[in-house]
Parts: structure tokens; C-alpha cells; sequence
């Protein structure tokens, strides 16, 4: 028959100048790993030596099947042959479906590579005359979602169960497609042994067993796809056929069961009432900041452990920070985490281990820290705040203080800081001053302090130079020394200028007290006489000796005679012109 | 009156001594602050309180009271002792801006004493200085004249510096004004305002610059590394 055909082929492709034609069409080029494709490699003309492509990625269900096409259809005919295939995808992506080659009159023809792509599982296959359709009603893929509103950052699990009809069994399965939980942190629980248990599946009877477990924790708010998962499993399905005992006889299919797509509805956390310093803990927590030491010496090590520990989204928030005095060597924290994983979410305590260096000795407060975090069961924040803690350095350096002591400031430069050994105690004794006492600066007594002792300067220069005139002045200065004379001695007589008998007794007396001073002469020795005697061995000349003695004279007589005050002023000129020239003489 | 006040505070600062020397410190903290409140101090009321402060561990208040000691005494070295321990317990590290060597050695002569000290140390040369003056203008022999002339001419000159620096001191006092942070935490913001935006985080202790104030309930703060910023006046108490 094929060769008949052939032949025919042969007589009329002379009368015919038909092109030849050999294309590859796909059923679809966009399916779900879950479905199946039809490729047909169809030509106009019949061909030798066909060569289908090796079609990697996909496993071949069905084909080749040859099919040819011949019709008449007003004389003229029409001619297709085409192979086709039935692809069942491997796995997701993106493949093609490469060349397949035919002979036709001697050449090489070739079809263009075909784009599939693959995608996630599809809920319900496309494929309504799926061969085994018995098997996709006994065999179901379920993925139970422990909470389909939880908070962010809230734990929960999906449970995957293969459900399988009593009068059916599953061979082996395997995982083609396991979900991407993008929008979670995920973590799958080993399910240690399958144990098949009974349940039932919508109403009927099944057997199940549980195949995965995986603990998510939405990292996103809003709604959120759950990826199914998707198995090919080799089912063993009652036939029609029955064995002479009535038994039916098993058909093996290969089946892909893929679970449903799943959404949940994650909430965000309340807005309201939110700590400032919460960094996303969700769950029920107890928090710790401890010390392996509370005094030590400087240079010591001394571990700070700050801890969270209980049920929650453990890996997915932060420690808070320890805020440790700037005089404090801090080495960064070394992180540890305890967090066993179980259905219910994460368990156990996380924390930061700081190691802190004390370089110099004094008391070291280490201000508390607080913890946040969001209370599942109450639905509120909590806040935890640890204990303060002080650690006290005993012994070692002193050492330098804070590079912030260097002040630019008005008041304190303390970089000069002779460090004593030890903290000072308190100082026992003071001097009180009012607080809003007067500024010294700028006070009216502190510029006439500056300022007066500048104007002694002037007036002792005006002074001097006084003196110095003077000096230079000789008859000025005869008339002072005159002058200063009388005065030293006369002073007394003027006084009583115009009482007659004290006028005289006081300038008698200075007359003698001249004497006295000037020529050492004793009281008991004044007489005239005497006197003329003395004063002639000075060299005084005779008109003012005789002055003298004049004058002395009219003081005994003024006694018994009237004596107007013109006379009085007379004789107390004489007399100061006499001492005077006396003076001079008498060296 | 002035007299029974006196003998009042002497009396209350032994009190407050002996509750120190006991441990009680807050209650001494209480006693000295009887005294601040009738009006009187002392840097070494100052100290003791600090004291006080220190042994509670109360950060803030302790290098306040520090430094209004130093304000009064600015040499005393247990007060510089204990405030480099005070210091110790802060948590900001402002490293400053580095500055040349001459520049440390004015400031530290300048800040070697108070206005007042400058100025009665002013006085004080000016009489030196006409005294040596005089006697230069009236001894007379030539020795002596040139011993006077020298004397006042170096006490002159150490005259004319310490009048710059008191003036340079008084300038300082009135444009510096120091204060120290007292909230545990404290952000500062670009602007005088909360929806600002933060620029850094204070701690309790830190000492700060005050340049200027807004609305009476905000300051613009400089640190001693030059950065800026504004943060509210209840965070801070001025040194002056």
C-alpha cells in the first residue's frame, strides 16, 4: 500500500509543481506542567527517513502516530502526511522543541524550532479526554493552611496530604514542582515517616499521607498566593478486565496531581500604639541583658549577653543595640541563635554577645535597653525593658578621659587634668558667695583702679619738676627761706599781733629760741653781753648785731610803754629781716 | 542678718556633708540644694553635689554640676579628676576638631582664670607697673634706673596682655554659652521643629554649645566637632 502510494507520488510529481511543504505545529505554546502537548510534524508531499527531534525536557505519552490525508476535490488533489506526539513537560521553564528532519526527492527538508513554555501547575488540566481520568478522581494533592489570616510576621504551616481512594494504591511519586514561597520566610519540617492514616476526602473514605510540612511567615501584607505543588505519581487503577476470579486487573498510569492554588489574607500590625523601637518581633518573648561580671579589673574581659528568648519569628527581627559609655573598648557582638523550627513556628532564644574591654577604672552605668514586640495572644505591643546594670572597674590606669573634655567653651579647658589616683571624696570646707554677685569687669570701681593709678604718674612728674624749678630760683628762694623762718619761729608773735605784752613775750622768746638752736646757747646765759660776744665770734657784722640787740631791747621796754599796732608790725618785720641775715651769716 | 544667713549655709553645708560622708546622697543632694536655693555658692558646693550625683549614677546632672565647679575654680584638680570619671560613664564620643599647638597653649592661658581674675590681676599690674615707674623716673643713680626701667617695661607688657585677654575672655564668656544634655536620648534635627529630619543622637552628658534659640523652646546646639543642629530646651540645661 505504502509503496502504491509512492509510486502514484512518484508519476504525478512531474505533472505537479507543487512546493513542498514540512512544518511542525504545536497544540498550544503556553501550558501548565500539568498538562500535555500535541506536536504534529506535518508535510504535502510524502517523505523518507523522517527524524523527530529528541524532545529533552519533555517526556513522550503517545506517538508517533502516522496519519496521511489524500482527497480529490475537483480534480485537483490534496495530499498531507503528518506524525504526531504527545508531550508531557518535565519541568518548568522555557525549552524548544527542536528540528525534525524528512528526505522528500532527495533533499532535506527541516521545520522551524517551536518556544514552549512551561508554567506552574494548572488547576484544572485543559485536557477534559485525559486517558486516565479515573485516576484524577480517586488521587487528590490538598494543601492545608493552618491560618489563612494571620498578622505579618505570624506563623503558619502548610501541611501537604496525598489523599488516595480506597481501591486504588500509589506506586512511587515524584516532586516535579515545589512552590517558590516568594513573599514568606519558609522552613520545611521533615516528615520522618509516612505513615499512611485514614481520613476522609469530601465526604468519602481515603487514606492519606502527610508528604510535607513547611512553617511560613508572611513577610508581606495583603493577599498572598500560596504556589501549589505539583507530583507525578504512578497510580494503579482497577481495569475493566478481570482475572478468572473476579479480581480486576491493575492498570499503572502516570498522573501529575498538583494541589490548589491557595490565597491567604495576611494583616498588617496595628499601627496604633506601635513602640518606636520595634523592630518587627512577633510572637511572646522574654528579653535579658546580662553581665558574667559586675566588677573587674580595667583590661579585664567582660561579656554583655543581650537575649530574647520564646516563640516567634526569632530570625526575622534584630537584637536592639547596647548604647555602652564611649570609655568602654566594645568588640562587635557575636550573634547565636537556639531556634529549633516545629509545626507551631520558631522556638528558642536568639542573642548577641558583646565583649567589652574596661581601659580605665570608675563605674560604668549601662543605660537600659528596651524590646518590642508584637503580643499574638493579646493582640497589643509589649515592651520590654531590661535592668540597668553597672559595672565597676576597681583597679588599673586612670588613664586619660573623654576626648570630649577638650572645650572650646567659655568656661573649662580641662585638658590639664593631673589625675589623681582615685575618685575624690568631698571637700569639707568652703567660702560662700552670693550666686548674682556683681562682676568685678566692668564695674565703675574696676575702671578707676585701672585707670588712677595712671594719673600718679603725671603729677608726680609735675611735682618734681616743681622742686626743681624752685631750686634753680635763687632770690625766690632767699625770700622763702626767709619767709619759712619767720614762720618757724615768729609764728606765734603774729598770732598775737596787736595784744601788746603777749606780742612781745612771744617774740622774745623766739628771738631766744633762734639763739638757742642756732649758737647752742643755754637759757641762763642770756644776756646781752653774752650774746653780742657770741655773735661777734660768728663774723656777723655790726648793723644786724645791733639789730638784734635793738629789737631784744624794745621787747623788755615794749612792757612799760603804749605801742601802737603799726609799731608791732614794724618790729616783727625787723625782726624777720634780722633772723633772717643772722642766718645767713651764722655758718 | 547677712552674718546669721552665713553661719545658716555653713551649718546645712556640714549637714549635707555628714549625710554624704553616711551615703545618703540624696539626701544630701537635698541639703546642698538648700543652700543653691538661698542664693549662695562655692565650687566646692558645686563639687560635693556633683559628688553626690556621681555616686547615684546620674550622668547629666553630675558633669553639670562639674562644671559650674569649674566655673568658679577652673584649676582645682580633684575637680578635673572626677569629672574625667564622670566624663567616663558618657556614651557620645565628639572627637574635636584638631587644633594647632599654639592655639591650645592661648586657650589654655586664657582659660587659666575667670573674668574677674583677669581683671583684678589687670589692676594689680597697673600698680605694679606705675610703682616700678615711678621709681624708675626718681631714683637717681644709673644702676638702679635701669633695673626700674626694665621691671616696668616686662610688667608693662605682661599689662597689655592681660588686658587682651581679659578682653578676649569677657568676649568669649558672652558669645560661649555651654550646656550640658540631661535627657537620656536625644535627637537632634535639621530644624527647629519634630517633623524635621534627625542629623545625630545625643546622650545623656554630652556637653554642647548653645548658638542661638527659636521660639524659646529650641536651641541650635554646635558640637565640639563643629556639627550643628537644633533640639528642644527642656533636653538641656545651660551652664550659665
Amino acid at each position: 500500500m505504502k509503496r502504491n502510494i509512492l509510486l502514484v507520488t512518484f508519476i504525478l510529481s512531474g505533472f505537479l509543481s507543487a512546493q513542498v511543504s514540512f512544518d511542525a505545529k504545536v497544540s498550544k505554546k503556553q501550558l501548565g506542567i500539568n498538562e500535555r502537548l500535541r506536536v504534529d510534524f506535518t508535510m504535502n508531499t510524502d517523505g523518507d527517513n523522517f527524524e523527530p527531534p529528541s524532545f529533552e525536557n519533555f517526556t513522550v505519552v503517545g506517538g508517533p502516530s502516522q496519519s496521511i490525508n489524500n482527497s480529490w476535490i475537483n480534480g485537483v488533489r490534496s495530499f498531507s502526511k503528518s506524525y504526531s506526539y504527545f508531550l508531557a513537560p518535565k519541568k518548568r521553564g522555557e525549552f524548544t522543541i527542536g528540528q525534525a528532519s524528512i528526505e522528500i526527492d532527495g533533499e532535506t527538508y527541516k521545520t522551524l524550532p517551536i518556544k514552549i513554555t512551561i508554567t506552574a501547575a494548572i488547576d484544572k488540566p485543559k485536557d477534559p479526554n485525559d486517558p486516565d481520568y479515573i485516576a484524577s478522581e480517586k488521587v487528590h494533592l490538598v494543601a492545608e493552611i493552618s491560618n489563612t489570616k494571620p498578622y505579618l510576621n505570624e506563623a503558619i504551616t502548610v501541611v501537604y496530604k496525598l489523599y488516595v481512594a480506597q481501591n486504588t494504591g500509589v506506586r512511587n511519586w515524584r516532586e516535579i514542582d515545589s512552590p517558590r514561597y516568594s513573599d514568606f520566610w519558609s522552613q520545611n519540617i521533615d516528615v520522618k515517616s509516612m505513615n499512611v492514616q485514614e481520613g476522609t476526602y469530601k465526604g468519602e473514605d481515603y487514606r492519606y499521607v502527610v508528604l510535607r510540612k513547611t512553617v511560613l511567615y508572611p513577610q508581606k501584607t495583603g493577599k498572598l498566593t500560596i504556589e501549589p505543588l505539583s507530583l507525578d505519581v504512578t497510580i494503579e487503577v482497577p481495569s475493566q478486565r478481570r482475572d478468572v476470579f473476579g479480581r480486576s486487573f491493575m492498570s499503572t498510569v502516570n498522573r501529575t496531581v498538583a494541589s490548589r492554588n491557595r490565597t491567604i489574607t495576611v494583616k498588617p500590625l496595628p499601627e496604633n500604639g506601635k513602640p518606636e523601637d520595634f523592630s518587627g518581633a512577633v510572637g511572646s518573648f522574654n528579653f535579658n541583658v546580662t553581665t558574667n561580671k559586675q566588677s573587674l579589673k580595667a583590661t579585664e574581659a567582660l561579656e554583655l549577653k543581650v537575649s530574647v528568648s520564646g516563640k516567634g519569628n526569632l530570625k526575622l527581627f534584630r537584637l536592639p543595640k547596647l548604647v555602652l559609655p564611649s570609655a568602654l573598648e566594645v568588640y562587635e557582638p557575636e550573634h547565636s541563635e537556639k531556634v529549633n523550627t516545629k509545626a507551631a513556628g520558631m522556638q528558642g532564644s536568639i542573642s548577641d554577645t558583646y565583649t567589652v574591654v574596661p581601659n580605665y577604672q570608675g563605674s560604668y552605668p549601662i543605660p537600659n535597653v528596651s524590646f518590642s514586640y508584637f503580643d499574638l495572644k493579646t493582640k497589643r505591643y509589649k515592651t520590654l525593658n531590661s535592668e540597668r546594670l553597672i559595672i565597676e572597674v576597681n583597679e588599673g590606669p586612670v588613664g586619660a578621659s573623654n576626648p570630649n573634655n577638650n572645650t572650646t567653651g567659655g568656661i573649662a579647658e580641662n585638658v590639664i587634668t593631673p589625675y589623681l589616683n582615685q575618685f575624690s571624696s568631698f571637700k569639707t570646707t568652703t567660702n560662700f558667695k552670693p550666686i548674682h554677685s556683681k562682676p568685678f569687669f566692668n564695674s565703675n570701681l574696676f575702671w578707676l583702679l585701672l585707670l588712677t593709678p595712671f594719673l600718679l604718674i603725671p603729677f608726680t612728674i609735675f611735682m618734681v619738676r616743681n622742686r626743681m624749678t624752685r631750686a634753680l630760683d635763687v632770690s625766690g628762694n632767699k625770700i622763702r627761706k626767709t619767709n619759712r623762718l619767720a614762720r618757724k619761729y615768729l609764728s606765734t608773735a603774729k598770732k598775737s599781733l596787736g595784744q601788746k605784752e603777749q606780742f612781745y613775750n612771744a617774740l622774745e622768746r623766739a628771738l631766744h629760741n633762734y639763739l638757742k638752736s642756732k649758737l647752742r646757747l643755754e637759757t641762763s646765759e642770756f644776756n646781752k653781753e653774752k650774746i653780742e660776744a657770741v655773735l661777734g665770734t660768728k663774723n656777723v657784722n655790726r648793723a644786724n648785731l645791733d639789730g638784734f640787740i635793738s629789737l631784744l631791747t624794745s621787747c623788755e621796754l615794749a612792757r612799760y610803754t603804749p605801742l601802737s599796732v603799726v609799731d608791732m608790725q614794724n618790729d616783727y618785720d625787723k625782726a624777720a629781716t634780722v633772723i633772717n641775715a643772722l642766718d645767713k651769716q651764722i655758718k | 542678718m547677712c552674718l546669721v544667713g552665713f553661719s545658716q549655709t555653713s551649718g546645712s553645708f556640714r549637714q549635707a556633708n555628714h549625710l554624704y560622708n553616711s551615703g545618703y546622697y540624696k539626701e544630701a543632694i537635698e541639703g546642698y540644694t538648700s543652700i543653691l536655693e538661698a542664693n549662695q555658692h562655692s565650687a566646692e558646693l558645686y563639687y560635693n553635689l556633683a559628688n553626690c550625683h556621681y555616686k547615684l549614677n546620674e550622668i547629666g546632672p553630675s558633669i553639670f554640676y562639674y562644671e559650674k565647679a569649674l566655673q568658679l575654680s577652673p584649676d582645682d584638680p580633684d575637680i578635673l579628676n572626677n569629672l574625667g570619671y564622670a566624663q567616663k560613664m558618657t556614651i557620645d564620643v565628639i572627637q574635636e576638631v584638631p587644633k594647632g599647638s599654639v592655639w591650645k597653649f592661648f586657650n589654655k592661658i586664657l582659660n587659666s582664670l575667670s573674668v574677674d581674675g583677669w581683671a583684678t590681676r589687670s589692676v594689680g599690674l597697673v600698680f605694679l607697673f606705675v610703682i616700678l615707674f615711678l621709681g624708675y623716673y626718681l631714683s637717681r643713680s644709673e644702676a638702679k634706673k635701669r633695673l626700674y626701667f626694665v621691671s616696668s617695661s616686662l610688667v608693662l607688657i605682661l599689662l597689655l596682655t592681660s588686658l587682651v585677654l581679659l578682653f578676649k575672655k569677657d568676649r568669649l564668656d558672652q558669645s560661649v554659652h555651654p550646656a550640658i544634655v540631661f535627657a537620656r536620648e536625644t535627637e537632634v534635627k535639621t530644624e527647629p521643629n519634630l517633623r524635621a529630619e534627625t542629623s545625630f543622637i545625643l546622650h545623656e552628658g554630652t556637653k554642647v554649645l548653645v548658638i542661638e534659640t527659636y521660639n524659646s523652646d529650641w536651641s541650635e546646639i554646635k558640637l565640639l566637632n563643629g556639627e550643628t543642629g537644633w533640639m528642644p530646651n527642656s533636653e538641656l540645661k545651660a551652664l550659665k
